[in-house]
This record gives structure tokens, C-alpha cells and sequence, in this order.
């Protein structure tokens, strides 16, 4: 990847076009994006029969809808006629059709193409046939995952084991009953930033003493510079002097019913290539779900997930999501930092990765076979 | 006659067609069964495939509505009725009888009486 001579205690990222070149991320978006489990929503998002939501997965629209019969289904966002865009609205009801506002091709939510102007003068016309193109999709986590792919990779051996590999027990999320839990915030943050930069951002630590204070206070191991996801089934501990993960360090609210004492006043981090980041903590989950929109563009959508009784007693939950919240906006500000240096012919062959940070390179080789290999020379002709 | 099929072949909330002078929908709401033209007034499209809501029909189309009972269209975008025809149920047997007898606005569709 790298003509320079390194260290052996450094390793090397990405070159910068991986970071800014347009060509690049749109191989991302089909070989990535539209390849693997895609976390395109909260079920909780869908509240009820005909809830809708458009999501871009790849470059692709995506239709998600909640049915008469209460499952929720995923589409491709097209009219079977002339293709127009059925959706274009970000989220809403449907009454009890999917019409397309061009001729009124008129689709059920389950997909079922019912009705179309003179269809019934056409009788060689098999409407079985010109359904909408579903998409994929699974349920998991409180979590609507789908996939584009022809053949979906295992969700069992991409999705699942992501979570088993960094908890290390395949039933330690359950503990968390996540699909049960509550949205009681929801933060929506546009980052300038290329989506690797945050996966590769949340996946270290080295920065944390440097960027979080308040991070640090509350899991002093963090100064170290290892993060929790430099292990397998480590949670890194509360401070002694610390009551809950709160802001202030404070009490936060009561332990998740499921959660046991080898997983109390902990903070476990997982991530789920390519968009998915979780936290866990005793009394609340951190749900982050990333949507590359550019090159050097990522909507990041984070759920602050509490036992439904936490969120109907009314108690302020600000002191809990401000540490998280905060540990967001510093961490996008450096990734908004690095972004535009990414460009910079001082970073045309990438930097170099500590070893607190050597773990990264998994994502780095996992990102480059999925590309294609590039060489050196061709990054140079750019 | 027009014979329908069994009662038990239209489940609550459900239409099915069959074929007079010109297509026909009989829907079946809460026990009681009502026949009326199937193609609405205001474009080309079958009653029964759009939803039952109380005694009246939506459109699948423009949404336009008419009551079952009476064929009268509740607002635009249609303004004409459609004909109600009288059903009989005889053993357990649906059979309509169809109004009267009319020119097809549009051709018939020949899978018109196998949706359910």
C-alpha cells in the first residue's frame, strides 16, 4: 500500500483517495453499501400500519413500510411503469396505498401491485408480475437491517457475529433487551466527513485523553489510549469515584433488568461493518446508524435507547445523553478536521496507525479487498 | 341469474367479481353482501380491489368512494353512480341479478372473474 519504510510499531491506513475520490466511493456504495446488512432504520420508526421511511442504501432508495398486517417490508423506490420515484418525502403515512403520483400505478403496502389506470382492459396482464422489487430485510436489535444483494451474505455470520466477536458470548447482547428499549433521544448529526473516517474514529481510543475529558473521567482506563473494542469481551470499568454514566459522572438511572454484575458499570463498544456503532452501558444503549451520503459526507442518526418506564416516569434524561452527545461532537469535529486534509498530498499515501490502533487494519484490508486493491501508481495519475 | 360462488369463498371486508353485461363486485361487509358495478364512473378500475370502509367502497385509484348500498359516489373525483344489483342468497349460494342490462363502457376484461 505504502512504498515508505515504517516503523514495525506503525502500521498504514488508507491513502487519502480512499477518503475524497468520488470513483472510490461509489464502489463503496455497490460493493459495501449495497453488499452487506444495512441498519436503514428503528422498527419503533415504523409506529404503525402504513409508517414509511426512504432511506438511501448505496445510492439506492429505499422504501420502508409498515403493512396493514403490521410487518414491515422493504422496497426499491421505483414504479414498475416508467420508473418514477413513488416516495420522495423522508418519512410519513401511508392511508393504505403505495401510489405512484406519475399514471397511479397503485401498489398495497405489502408490495402487491393492485391497481393501474385501464389494467382491467388488460387482460394479458399478470399483476403478479409487476409487483414492487422488494428488498431483503431482517429485524434484529429493535433494528430494521436489509440488503440489497442478490444473495445476502449470512446474517448470522456478518451482523450477529460482529456483536458476538467484541462481547464474546453470542447471549451477552440479549442482556440488553434492545429490541425492547425506547428511543428517549434521538440525535441527527451532518458530519463533513468521508464515513471511514468515523468508523475508524470510533473503533480507537488513542484520542480519547486528548479529545474527551469527559469520557476520560468516567472510564479513566481510557487514557491509555486502548479502547474497549481493542479487546474481546472487555467492558471498560467505571472510575471509582464514578455513580453512573452520566456527564458529571452522576447516577444515571436503574440497571436494565437482563444486565448482570460482570456487565455493570461497564461501557462496551461495538461496531458493525460498515455503518453500525453500539454502546453499551448498564442503564442505556447508544444506537449510532451511519448513511454516507458523499465522499466527504455522513448523516449519523443516534438513538438513545431506555426501558420504556425510564421514559414514561418523566426523569430529565440530559445528564445521560450529554456525555455521549458530547463525545459525538468531538468526534465528528476531528473527523471534519481530518477531511479536508485527506486531499493533501501529504497524505497521498495515508498515515500510520499506533499499535493501540493496529486493530483498525482489519477494517482498512476488510475496505480495500472490497474495492479492489489500487496501486500506487494509479493513485499518483489522480 | 349471475351466480357468485359460496358465501364462505368472501371472507369480511373482500370483493369478488363476476361477469354481467359488464364486470360486477360483490362485497361481502359484517354479515350482509351488496352487488354493484365493479368499474368505477370516474376511470377505469375495479371496486373490488379497493378497500371497504363501513358501506362504502374506496377506489383504488383516485380514492373516490361510493356507498354499497345505494351506488352513489360521496364526492369527487367521481360524480356518477355506479348500478346496484340485488343479491340472493340461496343454500349458502351467492347469485346476483343483475339490474339492468348495459353497454360496457370499456372492453371486459377477460381475467375479470378470477380475483378474489
Amino acid at each position: 500500500m505504502s512504498t515508505v519504510e515504517t516503523a514495525t510499531s506503525l502500521i498504514p491506513t488508507l491513502p487519502g483517495a480512499h477518503y475524497t475520490d468520488p470513483a472510490i466511493f461509489e464502489l463503496e456504495r455497490s460493493r459495501i453499501f449495497q453488499a452487506n446488512w444495512f441498519a436503514a432504520a428503528r422498527s419503533s420508526d415504523l409506529a404503525k400500519p402504513g409508517s414509511f421511511r426512504k432511506v438511501d442504501v448505496g445510492g439506492e432508495s429505499v422504501l420502508l413500510v409498515r403493512g396493514r398486517d403490521g410487518g414491515v417490508r422493504a422496497f426499491l423506490n421505483v414504479c414498475r411503469h416508467r420508473g418514477a420515484q413513488l416516495c420522495v418525502e423522508p418519512e410519513g403515512t401511508l392511508r393504505n396505498k403505495i401510489q405512484c403520483p406519475y399514471h397511479a400505478w397503485t401498489y398495497g403496502l405489502d408490495g402487491a401491485l393492485i391497481a393501474a389506470p385501464n389494467l382491467t382492459s388488460m387482460a394479458d396482464v399478470n399483476r403478479a408480475e409487476y409487483g414492487l422489487h422488494t428488498v431483503t430485510l431482517r429485524e434484529w436489535l429493535g433494528t430494521i437491517w436489509v440488503c440489497l444483494a442478490d444473495e445476502p451474505p449470512s446474517f448470522e455470520a456478518t451482523v450477529q457475529a460482529a456483536v458476538t466477536d467484541r462481547l464474546g458470548d453470542p447471549a451477552a447482547i440479549d442482556r440488553w433487551a434492545i429490541d425492547e428499549l425506547a428511543v428517549g433521544r434521538r440525535i441527527v448529526y451532518d458530519v463533513r466527513a468521508n464515513w471511514k473516517l468515523i468508523v475508524e474514529n470510533f473503533m480507537e481510543c488513542y484520542h480519547c485523553a486528548t479529545i474527551h475529558p469527559e469520557l476520560t473521567e468516567v472510564l479513566p482506563e481510557f487514557a491509555d489510549g486502548y479502547a474497549a473494542q481493542y479487546f474481546v469481551g472487555h467492558g471498560a470499568a467505571f472510575g471509582d469515584d464514578v455513580s453512573g454514566f452520566t456527564v458529571d459522572g452522576s447516577a444515571g438511572f436503574e440497571t436494565i433488568e437482563g444486565v448482570g454484575a460482570e456487565h455493570d458499570r461497564r461501557y462496551y463498544a461495538i461496531t458493525v461493518n460498515p455503518q453500525v456503532f453500539i454502546n453499551l452501558v448498564p442503564d442505556h444503549v447508544i444506537f449510532h446508524r451511519m448513511y454516507p451520503m458523499a465522499v466527504d459526507r455522513t448523516i449519523v442518526e443516534c438513538d438513545w435507547l431506555y426501558p420504556q418506564d425510564v421514559i414514561d416516569s418523566g426523569r430529565d434524561l440530559d445528564r445521560s445523553v450529554e456525555l455521549f452527545h458530547r463525545v459525538n461532537q468531538q468526534d465528528f469535529d476531528a473527523c471534519e478536521r481530518c477531511q479536508p486534509a485527506m486531499s493533501s498530498k501529504a497524505y497521498a499515501a495515508g498515515g500510520v496507525l499506533v499499535p493501540s490502533e493496529h486493530h483498525i487494519g482489519e477494517f482498512r484490508d476488510w475496505v480495500a479487498a472490497a474495492v479492489g486493491r489500487r496501486t500506487s501508481v494509479q493513485l499518483e495519475r489522480k | 341469474m349471475i351466480y357468485v360462488g359460496a358465501v364462505s369463498d368472501i371472507p369480511d371486508g373482500e370483493a369478488v367479481k363476476v361477469q354481467g353485461s359488464v364486470p360486477i363486485a360483490v362485497f361481502h361487509v359484517e354479515g350482509r353482501l351488496y352487488a354493484i358495478d365493479d368499474t368505477c364512473t370516474h376511470q377505469d378500475a375495479s371496486l373490488a380491489d379497493g378497500w371497504v370502509e363501513g358501506c362504502a367502497v374506496e377506489c383504488p385509484l383516485h380514492a373516490a368512494c361510493f356507498d354499497l348500498r345505494t351506488g352513489l359516489p360521496s364526492g369527487p373525483p367521481a360524480k356518477k353512480a355506479v348500478r346496484t344489483h340485488a343479491v340472493v342468497v340461496s343454500d349458502g349460494e351467492i347469485w346476483v341479478e343483475e339490474s339492468v342490462a348495459v353497454e360496457p363502457r370499456f372492453p371486459v376484461g377477460a381475467g375479470a372473474s378470477e380475483h378474489a
